[in-house]
């Protein structure tokens, strides 16, 4: 499988220190953290097994896509969900952590690629901006069509206003761009910009409607799907995605994926109430 | 030290490490548990494979299995719940790519085995029989037994005996019946497997478990119930290790939370000769490492010439 490809970058245990910990809107935080040895081969679409804690009442790591990487530092956007990301939210800077990464396959876009349109809903934000920047440093015209409860929590638009062509925006309560789903504004997108590829992440459910919405185009979309994982490097099956080659890890295989490869069967992580 | 580094021989260290276990030489007595460490091939990026006392693979079908839906996990206190259903690629696959590689790394191979038939079984452990990496073979009863209404073989004394005589009677490879916690008395099934021809067993697998969404009134997993590992086990096991190995006169390999050092003393003294590293390796993928080089300094620290004296060493 892809694990024995030699040209690839293996993961690392990394100790991190944190460098800053900010709030950026109501339950969203932007956290940088020195980790030279992941900041200098982490691409876009991977992301970080961070061990939050060292208790041992929870246990498990928690994952999180590389946002951003400057310098000898990644960040990591993050919505505060659980006791994980709570503990994650009181992190402050000069707190050490440890980190396994960069893991996982992220997008892969291709040189011939002209135009892409990055459709990304909620914190699907996150690993989107570091794909929007580096897509922009090579010189590939980039559509963005963000999505987020309200206009507070476009946690990064000036980041692809910075970087992109074009964003634009839907919230649920109509705060900043149209309000409704971000599928519609990646409907629109598709038709007007053409774009070579579609790139997207957020919630299962809107990430299929724009696969849909790109295989009805024609055009080639790799979506990152989210899994609970325990190990995050391959080893345990717990975040197996179905696909046509049948059920892959998405710590390892992923999260990045092809989405003519995928089988839409609700195997997603389930909805918080 | 570094976990990537072999070990310098360290002319002060007066410790004996090595264990023997059911005709098996170990460089130490700690291994990893099967289904949370794969082949071995995703924690070589973390650790030298060679130091291990052995690997313990992820359980092998005759065909290949899908495995549950998801989710296959739970996190809950100090332990978690999983329900992967044995997902594997099927033993011609696990031969050809996982055991291929794994003989190139200088550390006793011990390969888990599943099944849903007594045939089954043999046959997996017949074809295993025939390669010369194979070191042993760890049997999983804790399978759901297809003849009998999906009741795990672990469960029943006879159906316990009878996978072991199968297996026993197709390998002259060292045996060892992985015995599962969801049992009235595991001393019994302990004995039953050991007239039936087993070389060792191991425990605990996975006590059943389940979790609960109160909001959406759902099960966490999508099985409903699922297995509880981690920390949260760990007197469980302790209590089942020390059953079982007052019960028996067969080499016992310890597992269920073990996470440091002190863990696996824990263990060594309730009887095992050996013990398993499981969840705690999702934890700190370094964390078989940790346990070895603590094992050594416990010992150093505490005077004890050879681990194996530790073995059943508890002060009642
Ligand atoms: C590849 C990948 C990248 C991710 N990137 C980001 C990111 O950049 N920013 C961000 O805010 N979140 C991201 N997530 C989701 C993030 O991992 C979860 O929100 C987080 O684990 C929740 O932990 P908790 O303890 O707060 O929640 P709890 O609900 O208390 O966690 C309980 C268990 O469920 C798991 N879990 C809960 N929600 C999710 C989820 N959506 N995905 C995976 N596991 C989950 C936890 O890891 C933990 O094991 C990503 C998930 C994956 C798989
Ligand atoms: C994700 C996962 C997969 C497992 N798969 C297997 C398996 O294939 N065969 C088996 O005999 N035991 C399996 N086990 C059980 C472990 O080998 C071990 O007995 C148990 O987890 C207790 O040890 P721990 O608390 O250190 O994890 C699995 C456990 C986990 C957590
Ligand atoms: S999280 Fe363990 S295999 Fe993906």
């Amino acid at each position: 499988m892809c694990s024995t490809d030699i040209h690839e970058r293996r993961p690392v245990l990394e100790h991190v220190e944190v460098m800053a910990n900010d709030r950026l809107a109501q339950g969203v935080g932007l956290l940088v953290m020195r980790a030279p040895r992941i900041a200098a081969s982490v691409e876009p679409g991977q992301f970080v097994h961070l061990r939050i804690s060292m208790g041992t009442d929870s246990i498990l790591r928690r994952p999180f896509s590389v946002h951003r990487v400057v310098g000898d530092t990644i960040e990591v956007l993050y919505q505060v969900l659980g006791r994980g990301t709570r503990d994650l939210a009181g992190k402050r800077r000069g707190d050490a952590m440890d980190a396994i990464g960069p893991l996982g396959h992220g997008w892969k876009v291709e040189p011939g690629v002209a135009h892409a349109l990055l459709v990304a809903g909620g914190l699907g934000a996150a690993p989107l901006g570091m794909l929007a920047e580096d897509l922009a440093g090579r010189g590939v015209a980039v559509s963005v069509a963000l999505g987020a409860p309200t206009a507070e929590r476009l946690v990064a638009r000036a980041l692809f206003e910075r970087v992109a062509r074009r964003v634009e925006l839907a919230t649920d309560d109509g705060s900043a761009g149209e309000a409704g789903f971000v599928t519609s504004v990646s409907a629109r997108l598709l038709e007007r910009d053409l774009p070579d590829i579609v790139c997207v992440c957020g919630p299962e459910i809107m990430a299929r409607r724009v696969a849909e919405q790109a295989a009805d185009a024609g055009v080639r979309c790799l979506v990152s799907l989210e899994r609970l994982m325990a190990c995050g490097v391959g080893a345990c099956l717990s975040c197996v995605v179905t696909t046509k080659s049948g059920r892959l890890r998405a710590c390892v295989d992923g999260p990045v994926f092809d989405a003519e490869e995928v089988v839409w069967d609700g195997s997603e992580v389930p909805p918080r109430h | 030290m570094d976990p990537k580094s072999p070990r310098a021989t360290d002319a002060s260290s007066q410790v004996d490490l090595t264990v023997d276990m059911a005709g098996l030489k170990l460089r130490n007595p700690v291994m990893t548990a099967s289904g949370t460490f794969a082949s071995g091939r995703e924690y070589a990026d973390f650790l030298d494979l060679s130091r291990l006392g052995a690997v313990v693979t992820k359980g092998v079908s005759l065909e290949p299995w899908a495995g549950n839906a998801s989710p296959r996990i739970a996190e809950t206190a100090s332990g978690m719940l999983n329900s992967i259903g044995l997902q594997n690629p099927g033993v011609e696959a696990f031969v050809a790519r996982d055991l291929a590689w794994l003989a190139g790394h200088d550390v006793p191979v011990i390969v888990n085995v599943s099944g849903h038939t007594v045939k089954e079984y043999a046959a997996v452990v017949e074809r295993l029989d025939a390669e010369p990496s194979v070191a042993g073979m760890e049997i999983n009863i804790s399978c759901p037994n297809v003849d009998a209404g999906g009741m795990a073989f672990g469960t029943d004394c006879t159906a316990a005996a009878e996978v072991t005589r199968a297996a026993r009677a197709v390998t002259g490879k060292p045996l060892i019946i992985k015995l599962s916690p969801n049992v009235t008395d595991i001393a019994d099934i302990a004995r039953a497997v050991e007239a039936a021809g087993a070389d060792a067993v191991s425990l605990i697998n996975t006590v059943l478990g389940m979790s609960i969404d109160a909001r959406s009134r759902r099960p966490r997993l999508a099985r409903t119930v699922g297995g509880l590992s981690g920390p949260a086990i760990k007197p469980v096991a302790l209590r089942m290790v020390w059953q079982v190995a007052s019960a028996i006169e067969l080499p016992v390999i310890g597992m269920g939370g073990v996470r440091t050092a002190e863990d696996a003393v824990e263990f060594m003294l309730a009887g095992a000769t050996a013990v398993a590293v499981g969840t705690a390796s999702f934890v700190d993928p370094t964390a078989t490492i940790r346990v070895i080089d603590g094992l050594e300094s416990f010992c150093q620290e505490t005077g004890v010439a050879h681990v194996s004296d530790l073995t059943g060493a508890l002060v009642l």
